[in-house]
Order: structure tokens, then sequence, then C-alpha cells
């Protein structure tokens, strides 16, 4: 076998490559160039140049011009360099919270996580040499259908607000209608997040206003805006946007009849709460990085999802399902298919491939190290301090903590009456505090939530100390404000 | 290779130590009304360390990881996962982040993006990056939205309602046009390439987008890629680049030279972040200056020597994920990137082009290749001729377990029967590529009933699809409620 001989050209590389100690060609990429000498040998070839003939010359490359490689004391030496420019919320009294959590995380799970038979695997397409990954994911699915006491869940999406986008179409495809309704008080990226998803689609994606009380979703308006018909959903989050659970929630099967509804939850809050379910949910979704993830500036997260069983063939995502061997042996492997994209292309429920499963491993094994009653009694114990918080807070002078009234877990909603709440978070950092993250929109232009509410949220190693410590620094932070 | 994998009889982790709690409320929870209060608690154990970690470590050990096994899927990429990514990834200084920090408390992190974004544009030829997608689907999919956000700015998107692809491309590409609200239509190869004057016919003004891979999934380099894009951009519609086989050709060729306006690379693919078992992944979308006013906020910026994240761009999509992307593994991409440089980027196409042609020619003897000999990164062969002895693609595959070597890709593309696809990264050695032949060979050449018996030294053997699809038993829930039924999983 022969291959054409590539044209000359000045403006190619055609170097060889040494393989000198340290270097990537030692590290990563086996054989020198003996080795690379000898497989070409084989082919009947002299350079692997040759290879890549094919390669129509005016769309070849000079230099990329992205520098020398390094060797790796020096790629570690330079990127902790880069690193320690951050500083990790750990160094601060911390109060962060909404969809992503801070919350500890025991060293088991890492441990687990960092066995490479489950991180360099990939997706379990072959059940037998995969019964690792497949038994996880399926005890995933387990934890999630016991915390939200529906049917069914799948093996994972990419987080939270795509599970909500991946809810929105699943209810598109079941219910006729245009109009698919949310909380005014859902945070900004969700709601942008959902519209992307919508936009093939003819979807309006309207806002149920809130109440201005209990921040919960205004019963009345939203009986009107399902009076006029054409609804295909509504979701409603729990707790919602502004950290609250919502009373309305127990009304809202009775005001939607047949419309479907979509949960959002979150996980360790189910540990303590009815299941949606119990609401009537056809579908719950969530964010679960708070399960054995440290935030990692935002990600890898994990979405959850679940629904009910006569949604399952048209939900999307991998799902794994119990089978047997040949021997009868119980065993695991991926079932329908059909839904997905590699099997359906255009027709498929959804194109998802690669979804977050090593993140949803952590989230089982998070849950099993802490156990079921541990998970009830963390909750308990963050309420508590987000209580203290408020309490704390709440006599503070151009503050209102928790600025609703409507029962909270671990985070509450806190109005600023002074000044801008991104003013007060940035006086609140220079005196080492965290103190929440503004609910505003951070886009030029665009309306949403006011400019004087911040989410702000307990961890579970909140303790007495960094709550004066917040009280200090808001009382400073107003003082500096009202004297400005 | 004598392989035995694990076999542990391991219930599940709920089986461990089914309801010590049960019967016990819940923990109060303080200013909890009762309505709210969860009757029964979950039905999930109360288990020591040391028992979590048994269980687990004993399912890792019934797993295919790239450090046990060579993993020759096509178009996954499965190279090696350096650990000094896993070191560097682990840093309190990158994990302990949290995504709504003040900018000021997160100037490395926000630096590593940069630095990251600034390197793609270099490989990719394209002068803006967004990394947010999370994977190589969800970049799709955004990168179609920005297309649509294109073309109803010039008033064109109710015309432009078609996604043109490939008959070879990947699954997710028609999926994702799908989920974009565009109608999709293949285009015919022809010896395993576009059929450029079908691809002629097919444009028009209803156009909006040709997704191509490049090379293709039948490991071919689309030799005519100057014409296509020419063909594309002369119907008024956009080329888009998906970047699942970028590995073949990093450093010789990128998109933005072959006429590409927008990509989406796979960071879990070409720089070799964990797959995790089926993810975490990382999309990252790029585009040139016609379409990178529609990439996702926030932009990653650079004033003076700050970094910040910049919201205002009128023309974004918006979010298509909370936060920023995957940044753990835009971190473990960067130490790649880093590590590797000008030379060590082009060595990869190199090696992994060089790996799959030889293997190709070493595998010939044993079943047809289809279409020209030169390949890129990947190649197909057809188990067509197994049919004759009763076998399949299938058992070869399963057969090839028992040698302590992971299957190819089987049955795609479609349009070569019985077809396998073969991947080699640049990590393999010419060690693990003798040893494959002569597994392959071994595989090929045993008798219909080993192969049909095959797998027999994996944790568990064939295992019963069909069984799995009709009974349906998804969750530990649905195990108890079949109840007697459980025994029939039993020895």
């Amino acid at each position: 076998m022969t291959f054409p001989l590539p044209a000359e050209g000045k403006a190619l590389w055609t170097g060889r490559l040494a393989a000198t100690p340290g270097s990537v060609v030692a590290r990563w990429i086996p054989g020198d160039q003996s080795e690379e000498a000898a497989l070409l040998k084989e082919l009947g070839l002299h350079d692997v140049e040759e290879l890549f003939a094919d390669v129509p010359k005016k769309v070849r490359l000079g230099r990329l011009g992205v520098g020398a490689g390094k060797d790796e004391p020096d790629v570690v030496r330079t990127v902790d360099q880069i690193l320690d420019r951050n500083r990790p919320y750990s160094k601060f009294a911390s109060f962060l919270g909404g969809r992503i959590g801070t919350r500890f995380v025991p060293a088991a799970v890492d441990a687990i996580l960092s066995r490479s038979e489950f991180y360099t695997a990939y997706t379990p397409y072959q059940p037998e040499a995969s019964q690792g990954t497949l038994q996880a994911m399926f005890e995933f699915q387990s934890l999630w259908v016991e915390l939200t006491g529906m049917d069914a869940a799948n093996a994972s999406l990419y987080d939270g607000a795509t599970s909500m986008g991946e809810a929105l179409l699943l209810c598109h495809r079941v219910h006729d209608g245009h109009r698919f309704l949310v909380p005014a008080s859902l945070p900004w990226e969700e709601r942008s997040v959902l519209e992307n998803y919508a936009t093939g689609f003819p979807i309006r994606i309207e806002s149920i206003p809130f109440d201005s009380r209990t921040g919960g979703l205004d019963l009345a308006g939203l009986r009107t805006e399902i009076g006029k018909g054409d609804v295909f959903g509504l979701l409603a989050d729990v707790p919602n946007g502004f950290g609250h659970l919502d009373e309305g929630l127990f009304e809202l099967k009775g005001i939607l009849g047949k419309v479907p509804l979509v949960i959002g939850a979150d996980p360790l809050a189910l540990s303590v709460l009815e299941p949606p379910g119990a609401w009537g949910a056809d579908v719950v979704v969530g964010e679960g990085q708070g399960f054995g993830m440290t935030p990692n500036f935002g990600g890898p997260l994990v979405g959850l999802f679940a629904c009910r069983k006569e949604l399952l063939r048209v939900a999307p995502g991998r799902i794994v399902g119990a089978t047997r061997d040949v021997d009868g042996r119980r065993a695991f492997t991926l079932t329908l298919q059909t839904r997905e994209q590699h099997i359906r292309r255009s027709r498929a429920t959804s194109n998802i491939c690669t979804n977050q499963s090593l993140v949803a491993l952590a989230f089982v094994v998070y849950a099993s190290l802490v156990g079921a009653r541990g998970l009830a009694e963390l909750q308990g114990r963050i309420t508590e301090r987000a209580h203290t918080l408020a309490s704390a807070l709440g006599g503070i002078d151009g503050l209102s903590a928790p600025r609703f009234e409507a029962p909270y877990l671990g985070e509450f909603a806190l109005r600023v009456g002074r000044g801008s709440a991104r003013a007060f978070l940035d006086r609140l950092r220079r005196r080492r505090v965290l103190g929440g993250h503004s609910l505003a929109d951070p886009r030029p232009g665009r309306p949403g939530l006011g400019e004087e509410l911040i989410l702000t949220a307990a961890r579970d190693t909140t303790d007495d100390k960094e709550i004066q410590r917040y009280a200090r620094a808001a009382r400073a932070a107003l003082a500096a404000t009202g004297a400005a | 290779m004598t392989f035995r994998q694990a076999r542990y009889d391991e219930p599940l982790v709920c089986e461990l130590a089914p309801g010590r709690a049960a019967g016990e409320a819940p923990a109060a929870v303080p200013g909890l009304p009762e309505r709210w209060r969860r009757k029964a608690p979950i039905d999930w154990p109360e288990l020591s360390e040391l028992e979590v970690v048994r269980h687990y470590t004993r399912l890792s050990q019934m797993n295919f990881g790239i450090d046990t096994m060579a993993y020759p899927l096509g178009s996954c990429t499965m190279k090696y996962n350096p650990k000094v990514s896993e070191l560097l990834a682990r840093r309190r200084t990158a994990s302990e982040l949290h995504p709504y920090q003040p900018e000021e408390t997160v100037q490395g992190a926000l630096e590593i993006l940069w630095r990251l974004e600034k390197g793609l544009t270099k490989v990719t030829g394209l002068p803006e990056v967004s990394l947010q997608p999370a994977a190589g689907a969800h970049g799709e999919f955004s990168a179609l939205l920005m297309v649509r956000a294109y073309f109803r700015e010039r008033g064109e998107d109710a015309q432009r309602t078609e996604v043109l692809l490939p008959d070879t491309a990947h699954g997710t590409n028609p999926a994702s046009a799908m989920m974009a609200g565009y109608t999709t239509r293949e285009i015919p190869s022809k010896d395993g390439c576009v059929h450029v004057d079908e691809l002629r016919a097919a444009v028009g003004p209803k156009t909006a987008a040709f997704m191509l891979t490049n090379p293709n999934t039948a490991g071919l380099f689309e030799s005519e890629i100057v014409e296509i894009a020419q063909t594309v951009h002369d119907a008024g519609g956009l080329l888009y680049y998906d970047g699942a086989n970028l590995n073949a050709i990093l450093g010789m060729t990128n998109p933005g030279r072959m006429g590409f306006d927008v990509a989406h690379l796979n960071l879990h693919k070409t720089f070799a972040t964990p797959h995790g078992g089926g993810g975490p992944g990382a999309g990252v979308l790029a585009a040139n200056e016609r379409l990178a006013p529609y990439l996702p906020v926030p932009r990653v910026v650079k004033r003076g020597r700050k970094y910040a994240l910049d919201y205002d761009r009128p023309k974004s999509i918006g979010k298509i994920k909370t936060a920023y992307g995957n940044f753990g593994l835009d971190l473990r991409a960067y130490v790649f990137l880093l590590s590797h440089g000008e030379e060590g980027l082009r060595h990869i196409a190199r090696r992994a082009v060089l790996n799959s042609n030889y293997l190709a020619h070493r595998l010939a003897r044993y079943l047809p290749r289809p279409f020209r000999p030169l390949v890129k990164h990947e190649f197909l062969l057809s188990g067509a001729p197994l049919k004759e002895r009763g076998v399949r693609t299938l058992d070869v595959a399963k057969r090839l377990l028992d040698e302590g070597v992971h299957a190819p890709t089987i049955y795609f593309p479609s349009l070569v029967e019985e077809s396998m696809m073969i991947e080699f990264p640049e990590t393999e050695s010419r060690r693990e590529l003798d040893a494959f032949v002569a597994a392959f060979e071994r595989a090929v050449t045993d008798t219909p009933e080993n192969l049909h018996a095959a797998p027999r030294h994996t944790s568990v053997g064939r295992v019963d699809e069909v069984l799995a699809a009709r009974q349906l038993l998804l969750s530990w829930k649905d195990l108890k409620a079949a109840g007697a039924n459980l025994e029939a999983f039993r020895r």
C-alpha cells in the first residue's frame, strides 16, 4: 500500500520530534523516533507527513503560536502561580448559595471519585465490562426516586438549569399549548436557559408575579393565566428563587388540572420535605452538585431529572435498568436507548450524549456516607443556622432579613434598604465576608428582580462567630453607605 | 493477555442495610410547618465509611478504564488522562471557588479561562471562544441557536429552516438541529466522503447551516473542504464544525482555515479531560467574526491587568447553563495545552494518525476496509463477511472484552454494513497496537460457539438488553415492588 507523496511546501512544518526527557513526547506520547520509523516502515513510508497528503495545501498551517511546551515541574509552578491569585470562599465568612452549594465534602467522596476505573471509563455502552458505572448510576437513579417520590429517574443531565430546559420540552411534547409559565422569582440564569431551550419552538415563556408579602406565586394571577388557556406547563421551584418554601405549592395541582407541573427541587430539602409527588408533580428536576462536590467555580454540576412512568418514553437522557446476564445473574444495562440521539437521530427526545456521570457518582456516594437520617439532620442544622443568621441581620436598621414572610430552610432573600446590593456586598467583602449574591440580572437593560435583593445562605459549617462577623460587617457597610 | 475482571455479587448500596432508619421520623427542622414535613424518611441506609468505601471500590473493580485497558472506541478519542491535571484541579485554590464570588477574589480562575480561550482561538483558527457548554452536543445546540440569532437579525430566520448534514454525521448533529427547531436533510456520501454534487443540489435559500465533521466518522479527511465551504457560503448558509475528531488535525489545519464559521470542541476528547464513565465533558464554542457577537454570556475579558466577566453583549443568546462552563475540566485542558505547546500538539496529530494507519494496515488482513486506504485518527472495518459463519460484529466486540481490551465503536456509521470504528490515540504505544492485532486475530478466528458465548471473563456474561427494556426496573423502588421476581436475579 502506498500513498501519494505530498507536495513540497516550505511553510509546512515537517520537523521530527525528539523524545527529550520531560517533554510530552516522552511522558504522554510513547516511543521515540525509532518506534515512529518502525511503524512507518510497515506502511512503506518514510515520513509521517505523507499521512497528511489528503489535507489540501491550501488549508495547511504554519505555526499556531501557542508557545513551547512545558515539563511537569514548570506546569505545576505556572498553574499554581495563577491559582494563587484566587481567594477561596473558605478564607472568608461565606454565605454564598443559590443552586450551587458550598457544603463540606467528606474525604471519602473524592477517594472514590479518584478510582481511575471510574473516572477514566467511557459511557457504559458495553455493559458486561461496565457493571461498576452502571450499578452506581442505578443507585443514583434510585436515590433521586426516593427523594422525589417519582416513578423513575434518568442517569443525569448537565445541570439544574438544563434539566429545567429539558422538562420544558418534555411538557411541550405531551401537552398542547404555546405558553409555559414560570415564577417571576426564578433566577435569571435559569430563565435565560429556558428561553434558549424554547427558541426553536413556538413557545412563549411567561412570568407569574410573586406575592409581595410571601414571595410565593400570586395564585390569583396564576388562575387567570391558566383560565386564558394555551398553557402547556408550569415550573415551580422548592425553595424558590428567594430561598423560601411557597405555600401556594399545595394548591397548584388543583389550579392546573391536566396542565403538567414541573417542580425544581433542592435534594437536601427533599430529605425533610414531603416529596413533590405529593404535590402532583409530573416532572421533578434539580441541581445535585451540593451532594459531594465543591463548586469548582460553577462546574461540573449535575442535573437531576425524574418523572412519572407514563412520560418515560419521551424523557431525555440515559437510563439504566436492571436485567440479567446469560447465566441469570443480576446485571445492569443502559435501556430505552431508542429515545436517544445515537439511535433515533433527528427524532430523538434530546440531543444529550455525554452527561455528568462522575458527579452523579459523587451524589450517591455522598448520600450513602451521610445516610438518610444524616441528611435530614444536616438540613435541620443548616436551617437552624440560617434562622440564627436572619435574627442577627433582621435587627439591623436598613436590612430586611428575611425580606419575605414564608417558611425557609437554609437560605433567604435579604433586602438592602440603603444603596445597591452590589455596593453592600462589596463593602462586606472588604471585611472578609461573602454575604451572598445579588438577584439582579447583570445584563444591561434587562428587567429583572430589583437591585436591592441578595440571596444569602447558611452552610453546614457556619458558626456563631461568622454570623456575628456578618452582622458587624453589615452594620459598618450600611453606616458607610449612609455617610456617603 | 490473560484477563479476568473482578466478579463480586455486590448488592445495591440500598441493600447493604435496608431500612435501618425506617420507622423513625426525620430529624426536626426549626420553623418548618407540619404540612411540609416529610412523614416517612427516605429508604436509604446508614452505613459506616468503610462499608461505603468498600462497596464503591468493588464496583470500580467491575469497570474498564483507560488506566487499565486500551480503549479503541472510534470517535471517542480515549487517550491517557494526565495525573498532573487531576492534582491541579483538586487544589483548594481551584475547587473552593463559588461562581458568584466577587471578581476580585477569582482573578486566577478568570485568568485560566482567558488563557485557555486564547489558546483555543489559535488551535481552531477562529477568533472568539466561549467555554460555557457542558458537552459536545450542548455546544452543537448552542451554536445552532447562534446561527438562528444571526439569521433572525438578518431577517432570514423564517426562510432558513433546514440544517444539512452528511449521512456519516454523529447522531448528536441531527438531534441538536431538532432541538434548535430545524428540520434536517442528509447528504449522501460518495466513497465515504461528502458527495459535493449532492450538496450543491441540496443547498439553497432554505439552508441555515451544513454540519460537518472533518476528518469524518469514516476516518477520512474531507479533501474537498474548500469546495464544500464555498458551496455552503454561496447559498448564504453557514458552515458548522463538529470538533469530535479534531485530534487528527491538531496543528495541521483547523476549522478557521478550512472555512468554518462556528465550531465546537470536546475537551474530554482532544484535550484529555477524563470521560468519568460518561461525563462530565466540556464543550467549547469557537466562532468567527460573523457569529462571535452571539456567543453566550458572560465573556471573559482582560481590562488592563484585571480579568472580568462581561455581560454587556446585546446580541448574545444569553445563558445555556448555570455559571461559566465546567471549570474543573477547563483547568485540566489548560494543563494539557500548556504541557504540549506548539510542537507537542502537532505531534499528537502525527502519532494518532500514524497509529491509526498502522493498525488499519495490519487489520486489513482479517476484515475488509471500505473506502480509500489513507485514513486519519480512526478507520472502519466491515464485519459483513463474518455473517457467513453466523457471527456478527457484536460477537467480535464482546469477544474482544475477554482479551482485556475495550470493544471498538460498533454499528456506526451505518453506511458500512456491520461496521467497526477503531481509534487508537497518540498515547498508545506500538506494544499496545500489536497486542490489539493479536487479540483481534484470536477474536475473528475463534469458533462461532465461543464468539456467541463471549464474554466469559467480564464481571457478568452477555447481558439481556431486551429483558431490561421489557421489565423496566429502573430503581431500587422498582426492584422492591417486583418482590418475588427479584429471585430471578439471584444465582
